[in-house]
């Protein structure tokens, strides 16, 4: 399990460092950098990604996804680096030329245009007739759960049927992979639950590739086989979504997806050989083949999940251990999330039951000490 | 507790009412313009149109006869075939000027080109459009400047004055800026990303123009050729003053049936039958304009 964290850790460090596989990946990216005067949008970008998978990649705003899917479908040239499809260099074609259809965070419906109509402009686009245009446009309408919409202007249709009629657009020309920019921000939380399930099994039925860009948590490690998560227009890990939320390579990764706490420690040897983390919150045990690999006096920081940590409002009863003063409580459903501060001031999410909440029986303010098993801290470098 | 709804019930009914009084107000001038200036003037056209005309004075009467004689007239059928097919050829003729200059503005130039560009346009507005066209006047006679530049070239062609060319130079001059503003509009509030999603279905650079961007901004290339034929259609400088009085069109018509025995009443019945078609006619292009494919 380990040394596969290793691999992925590799991979979104110095991917460029590794041997250029043989390309079963469908679209690659090698070293795209994009520049717009002197501000860096994308830089030394790369990522495969592999047939038939649902990729999402999501970031903070600004953290270049959206250039990086536009660059993709040609709607921006790149500054430096190949885009590949199939092992050959695509960079210079066309956005028409392209076949990436893209699902449009304003959707992008033509209002000019009918239903079957919109549904039908790739296949006019493409030349094929009238009779064959409206049978393939009603057979896609039919299967998004559309007929009988067919006739109906887009001013005329609900947030989640517009949204439908885009894919319907998108699918009709039967592309092998398919480009969406935030496509279910627009809706409301249920309806966009509901579609995540929806995307998802078309995905699955079609065997096509989705490159799904998004900034919602939910939607991406919901409905994706790989999520690849950027900072600054770097790539900070790329992985499946079980995958990076066990095992965070950077720390901007852990914070980015919160719920984790996260201690800033150094690595230290004692007398004893054993290998300890001690920085301002004390000295913590950690068990796991990166403690071997750590070099005395390293910078790392300790992600510990919010699920994996206990509150006690006595000390000395486990090996890793840190008062906190009680900041704040989060009611979610079931659970609380609960809110602590160092004295060193380092934030730390505990997550419980609601019972065993209120069998602690504390308030905000309070003093009280988390603690977990060296065996749940994650390592990682920084 | 009843109370208490009871007055929120009777303050949310008062704040409703000063709001309606609020745009009450600021809509006010709207109706009161169209009621002195355009309801009551055409009710008294109306009404004047079955007036009689009795030794060169206007007697109030009700008699049809006004209708009759200017419907069953070979001359005033002529005049309005001719004024329609005038601001007809005029309308499709600005527009197909104005379109490709919309486009360049809209899609080509920088944003302050742009904006210097469209305020150019509004310059002309700055003259009278008489002073205008009786600058075209000097411009097209025999020895006006046009003329003398095609007989250096061998091309002796008479005087361009009097002829359908000088009209439709005449009325685009009249019609060109309003017309390219109006598309240019339309143009510029264009979603891009509609474009981006043309090309991104396979629409090439060649095809987009028609396939996505005219059916866009059908709206305000209809309503562009619209107003064309609306100034077209009641124009009456650019036919007295370009045309020469050898093309009778409506306006003529009516200021020739006035000064002819005061024949106001009959003038109504041009005037309204002028409003009929301008009113159909915008009717019918709007329903165009916004209708789907």
């Amino acid at each position: 399990m380990n040394s596969l964290s290793e691999i992925k850790l590799a991979r979104s460090v110095a991917p460029s460092e590794l041997e250029r596989p043989m390309s079963h990946a469908h679209i690659s990216l090698r070293n795209i950098r994009k520049t717009y005067g002197d501000a860096v949008a994308v830089e030394n970008l790369n990522l495969d990604i592999e047939e038939g998978k649902f990729v999402a990649i999501m970031g903070p705003s600004g953290c270049g996804k959206s250039t990086m899917l536009r660059m993709l479908a040609g709607l921006e040239d790149v500054t430096g680096g190949d885009i590949q499809r199939e092992g050959q260099r695509i960079n210079e074609l066309s956005i028409w030329e392209r076949d990436m259809p893209m699902v449009w965070q304003s959707l992008a419906l033509f209002p000019f245009l009918t239903v079957r109509e919109n549904v039908e402009f790739g296949l006019r686009m493409k030349g094929v007739g009238k009779a064959k245009r409206k049978t393939r446009a009603l057979d896609w309408l039919q299967k998004l759960g559309l007929e009988g919409y067919a006739d109906r202007g887009i001013d005329q249709l609900s947030g989640g049927q517009r949204q439908r009629v885009a894919l319907a657009r998108c699918l009709v020309t039967e592309p092998s992979v398919l480009l969406l920019d935030e496509p279910l921000s627009a809706l409301d939380a249920h309806l966009s639950v509901q579609m995540q399930g929806e995307l998802k099994r078309l995905q699955r039925e079609l065997g096509i590739t989705f490159v799904y860009v998004t900034h919602s948590h939910s939607e991406a490690f919901s409905m994706a086989d790989t999520v690849v998560i950027m900072n600054q227009g770097r790539i900070e890990q790329a992985g499946g979504p079980e995958d990076i939320y066990l095992r965070p390579a950077t720390p901007f990764v852990a914070r980015f997806l919160g719920g984790s706490s996260i201690f800033d420690c150094k690595a230290r040897r004692l007398k004893t050989g054993e290998m300890v983390l001690e920085g301002p919150d004390g000295r913590f045990k950690c068990t796991g083949s990166e403690l071997a690999d750590l070099d005395e006096g390293q910078q790392v920081s300790l992600i510990v999940r919010a699920d994996q940590i206990s509150v006690t409002a006595k000390a000395g009863w486990a090996e890793n251990e840190v008062a906190a003063r009680v900041v704040g409580e989060e009611f979610i459903g079931a659970l609380v999330n609960l809110r602590l501060e160092t004295a060193a001031g380092t934030a730390i999410t505990v997550q419980l039951q609601q019972r065993d909440m209120q069998a602690l029986d504390i308030e905000v303010g309070a003093t009280v000490t988390a603690s977990w098993h060296p065996e749940d801290g994650h390592i990682i470098n920084g | 507790m009843g109370q208490m709804s009871k007055d929120m019930t009777s303050s949310l009914s008062t704040r409703r009412l000063s709001r309606l009084a609020y745009g009450g107000i600021w809509s006010l001038p709207l109706p009161l313009w169209l009621a002195a200036f355009f309801l009551g003037p055409m009710i008294l056209l109306i009404w004047l149109s079955f007036w009689d005309v009795k030794n060169f004075l206007l007697t109030p009467d009700f008699q049809l006869e006004n209708w009759q004689k200017m419907l069953t007239a070979p001359y005033f059928w002529a005049a309005y075939l001719r004024t329609f097919v005038i601001a007809i050829s005029a309308a499709a003729l600005v527009s197909l000027i104005a379109l490709p200059c919309s486009l360049a503005i809209s899609f080509f130039l920088s944003v302050r080109a742009r904006m210097v560009m469209l305020g150019l346009f509004v310059v002309p507005f700055f003259t009278s459009y008489l002073v205008r066209v009786y600058s075209w006047q000097i411009y097209l006679t025999e020895n006006g400047i046009v003329m003398k530049l095609l007989a250096a070239i061998g091309i002796d062609s008479g005087s361009l004055l009097n002829t359908p060319l000088a009209l439709m130079i005449g009325l685009v001059t009249l019609t060109l800026p309003l017309v390219i503003v109006i598309q240019s509009i339309s143009m510029l509030s264009l979603d891009k990303t509609l474009i981006d999603a043309a090309y991104n279905l396979g629409c090439g650079p060649r095809r987009v123009l028609f396939a996505t961007v005219l059916p866009a901004v059908r709206p305000g290339i209809v309503l562009g050729a619209l107003f064309a034929f609306i100034f077209s259609f009641g124009d009456f400088v650019t036919a007295t003053y370009l045309g020469g009085g050898k093309f009778t069109t409506m306006s003529i018509l009516i200021a020739d049936t006035v000064k002819s025995g005061q024949q106001w009443p009959r003038a109504a019945v041009v005037a309204l039958m002028m409003i009929a078609t301008l009113l159909i006619t915008a009717l019918a292009s709007i329903a165009y304009a916004y209708r789907r494919t």
